[in-house]
């Protein structure tokens, strides 16, 4: 007797079923699985179980208990036995999934190639403790097994040495998110995408229609939602936007860097944008509110003005102290900005030269350079020369006083270079 | 007061209706490929005004079909291939999709055929205008200017009004254009069931309909704006048939008359000359250039995307080659095969046309029937499935494709 049997969902989806007695009872419709995640401090890998399956008897149809089912292969071919017949209720917990209605042929993430595939099959296996899908099918082999060619093909291309490219995810790399046939929600704990990086989820999430991309996003907890909100084309934002209560997305765009929020409602209709801007705590929208007034083309409708200053004679131990105890978004510190009693902006030193400076020395001693700058009204045109003349990665941005106003930093001036390209 | 409050919602109204409209008027415009002016100009040719009359119920049926794509585009956000996919499971999408596959490399060769046989006019030889072209085109999608040129072509489109004024120059007769669109005289011969077929085939092309609600959801409409939407379909859908009704004139008005027997749009253009001037004849050309050139560019790419939105394959003119290989080898693929098969010598370019059509017309209703299927279906459309006259408008139009393409077979049996 063999201990396991593996096979394939649709090996046996519309399948019949039989009594010891070898009396026909049903036909295989849908196997309902749990997802559950085993907490502890090492997870088993993930392996949803198979609770219930749906079959079809005369014409009705039930749902039966799965713990009473054998799967059995004899000689390539599979035998469903079913020892006692247990019917079981509805269970619509958003961990139970039907494989049928809910998986196959659906669009699930790959978390380890972080894109979107469809799901061709499901690799199954029964084991004496129970039957597990291990496996989700998204190559072509699976693709051709289901339109019922699988085999001939791989008889007649046996002779010339070629093999079918086949391609099976595990579970543990998959999170199913395309459930706008069923009344089912994407569950917030145990959501596989928050290990991915908030720009891989972006490309996801604009990838997928407007109702998964949705419930996609709210499943994520705030802090992320903010970071991948920042990531997503224009287009995938406002639909975003226009999808979240106004108070959900101030909450956001309070969590975002004043230059990305104020992009973001750039594109916004204007009454939704006020909405939302009425609704922001006063710091916030205040500092959005200025950078919305200036013109597309001028340094102040891309530079941030979250940066940090630090007094002229600090002492660099000082300083890298303070910085310890801020703890700054990264881009928020690529350059130190110095300035004097006055408040002029004097200095600019990069996060390297403060690392390798003597501790004790003041910080308008390790430089004798004076900062490179720009004007808020400067043309944006001018900053791409300006970063790759002087190997700069912020610029910082003043008025006529030598007062900092803000900061441009290289990936906004990046990314503007990428858009004009895009719209040229 | 309540002037100025009617007249600014006026405005408001065409602001609204412009930046929402174009799914409909650019599927309208590609509906006039190459394919589509030859069927219209042979038409006109062989049965004179005769088959006028098929444009009115085409127009209903395009309207109806459109309308279903755009609310399921907009109620889903999904495309059709993705509906398909998910709802009729492997076989069906494979059969379909492998149809359309084909079909659509037969489309493309005719679009190729189009702009070979246009170039020709103004003398230039197919063997340098069918790759100077392709490449072009290849090397737009490639290189990511396609949103662009989409919209240039759409503006170029309205040179398919050219045809209106090449049917004028044939001086037509309206009143018997008239009587034979209110009463049509015509047996029934495997000829004129071929034409009928062919008539409708391209009229109502399955790859568009897959067109159609991927250019909804791209454009990102709400069922708030359906009123425009609407007005959208019927706005294209109306260009389409208002273009062919020309093409048609223009051919029955001077080769029909004259016993001119055609099979291209190529021999179109050029009998034109004798009969309506040298002018008549370059704007016929023009214009067929301009379609095939736009179809071209259009269905490839999208052919490449639906093909790979059904079977789980990344696409998009977004991602770069070694992140979608599949979508970007089939779209190269489509293309070379389009053009290796135009450039070769004595090419069976009737035939192929009259296959890719009559695949068209097999898919045809099956791409009907799973659509009527999907947007009656509740769990995917909720309150916005098809209303009783749409359904029946919808099962009437398939009863009848199927009937005429069945009467066509069966046809060389009976007699």
């Amino acid at each position: 007797m063999t201990l396991q049997t593996t096979f394939y969902l649709s090996q046996i989806l519309g399948k019949r079923f039989f009594s010891p007695e070898g009396k026909i009872l049903g036909i295989i419709r849908d196997f309902q699985i749990d997802t559950t995640t085993l907490s502890g401090p090492d997870p088993e890998p993930i392996r949803p179980r198979v609770i219930a399956a749906k079959v079809k008897v005369g014409n009705e149809t039930k749902i039966y208990d799965f713990a009473t089912f054998e799967v059995k292969k004899f000689k390539r071919k599979l035998n469903m036995t079913c020892y006692e017949v247990h019917e079981a209720a509805n269970e619509t917990s958003p961990n139970c999934l039907w494989l049928a209605e809910n998986i196959l042929d659906k669009q699930i993430v790959d978390i380890n190639g972080r894109k979107l595939v469809r799901v061709n099959d499901v690799r199954m296996v029964m084991i004496p403790s129970g039957t597990y899908a291990i496996a989700v099918d998204v190559g072509i082999e699976g693709l051709l097994r289901r339109i019922g060619i699988g085999r001939f093909l791989e008889t007649a291309l046996d002779p010339v040495n070629v093999s079918i490219p086949g391609k099976m995810i595990l579970w543990d790399d998959i999170e199913t998110v395309d459930f706008s046939n069923s009344n089912i929600k994407l569950s917030k704990s145990s959501s596989r995408l928050r290990t991915l990086h908030p720009s891989d989820l972006a490309d996801i999430i604009e990838d997928l229609d407007r109702t998964t991309r949705t419930s996609v996003f709210a499943s994520l907890d705030e802090e992320q939602a903010a970071d991948v909100l920042e990531e997503l084309e224009p287009k995938a934002q406002i639909e975003i936007a226009e999808s979240l209560p106004v108070e959900k997305m101030a909450d956001l765009l309070e969590k975002m860097p004043a230059d990305e929020a104020a992009d973001l409602l750039d594109v916004l209709e204007e009454d939704k944008a006020i909405k939302i801007l009425d609704e922001m705590e006063k710091g916030s929208s205040e500092e959005v509110r200025e950078l919305l007034e200036y013109p597309d083309k001028v340094v102040g409708s891309i530079m941030t003005t979250d940066f940090l200053t630090f007094r002229e004679d600090m002492t660099v131990e000082e300083t890298i102290n303070e910085i310890r105890k801020v703890h700054p978004e990264p881009s928020n510190i690529y350059s130190i900005f110095v300035t004097d009693k006055n408040n002029k902006l004097v200095r600019a030193i990069s996060l390297m030269e403060l690392i390798i400076a003597n501790p004790s020395l003041k910080l308008k001693q390790i430089t004798k350079q004076k900062p490179m700058t720009v004007f808020d009204q400067d043309k944006v045109d001018s900053l791409a020369e300006m970063v790759s003349k002087y190997n700069l990665l912020a610029v910082p941005v003043i008025n006529h006083d030598m007062e900092m106003e803000g900061v441009v930093v290289v990936e906004d001036i990046v990314e503007d270079l990428l858009n004009r390209r895009k719209t040229r | 007061m309540a002037f100025a409050m009617r007249r600014r919602s006026i405005w408001r109204n065409i602001a609204l209706f412009a930046a929402i409209l174009g799914p409909g008027i650019i599927t309208g415009s590609v509906d006039n490929d190459a394919g589509g002016i030859t069927t219209y100009s042979v038409a006109g040719a062989l049965y004179g005004y005769n088959l006028i009359w098929t444009l009115i119920p085409s127009f209903l049926v395009l309207v109806i079909v459109q309308e279903m794509n755009a609310r399921m585009g907009v109620v889903t956000g999904k495309g059709l291939a993705d509906l398909i996919r998910e709802n009729a499971g492997v076989k069906i999408t494979f059969f379909i999709f492998i149809g359309l596959l084909i079909a659509d490399i037969g489309n493309t060769t005719t679009e190729f055929a189009g702009v070979a046989g246009s170039l020709e006019i103004f003398s230039v030889s197919k063997y340098i205008s069918v790759p100077v072209v392709a490449f072009i085109v290849w090397i737009m999608v490639v290189k990511g200017n396609y949103k662009i040129a989409e919209k240039i072509f759409l503006v170029f489109s309205a040179a398919l009004l050219m045809y209106v004024v090449s049917a004028l120059m044939g001086k037509p007769h309206w009143q018997e254009i008239g009587m034979a669109i209110i009463r049509p005289k015509m047996k029934m011969t495997t000829g004129s069931i071929e034409m009928i077929i062919g008539l409708i085939g391209t009229t109502i092309a399955p790859w568009m309909q897959f067109y159609m609600q991927s250019s909804v959801i791209e454009k990102g409409l709400k069922i708030r704006q359906y009123k425009f939407i609407l007005l959208d379909i019927i706005v294209g859908c109306l260009a389409t048939v208002v273009v062919a009704f020309f093409i048609i004139v223009a051919c029955a008005s001077t080769l029909n008359v004259n016993n001119v027997v055609i099979n291209e749009a190529k021999d179109a253009a050029l009998a034109l000359k004798p009969l309506a001037g040298a002018v008549s004849s370059q704007v016929f050309a023009f214009g067929l250039f301009i379609a095939s050139i736009f179809s071209a560019t259009i269905l490839p790419i999208a052919t490449a995307f639906y093909v790979c939105e059904a079977f789980g394959f990344e696409a998009g003119i977004d991602k770069k080659w070694k992140e979608a290989p599949e979508f970007y080898w089939l779209y190269t693929g489509i293309i070379l095969l389009g053009m290796i098969i135009i450039l070769i010598p004595n090419a069976p370019l009737i035939a192929i046309t009259l296959w890719s059509q009559i695949l068209n017309g097999i898919l045809l209703p099956v791409v009907l029937v799973c659509m009527i299927l999907l947007v009656n279906n509740k769990k995917i459309m909720g309150i916005h499935i098809n209303r009783p006259i749409q359904n029946i408008i919808g099962w009437g139009s398939v009863v009848i494709l199927v009937g005429l393409s069945i009467t066509l077979v069966l046809m060389p049996l009976l007699t």
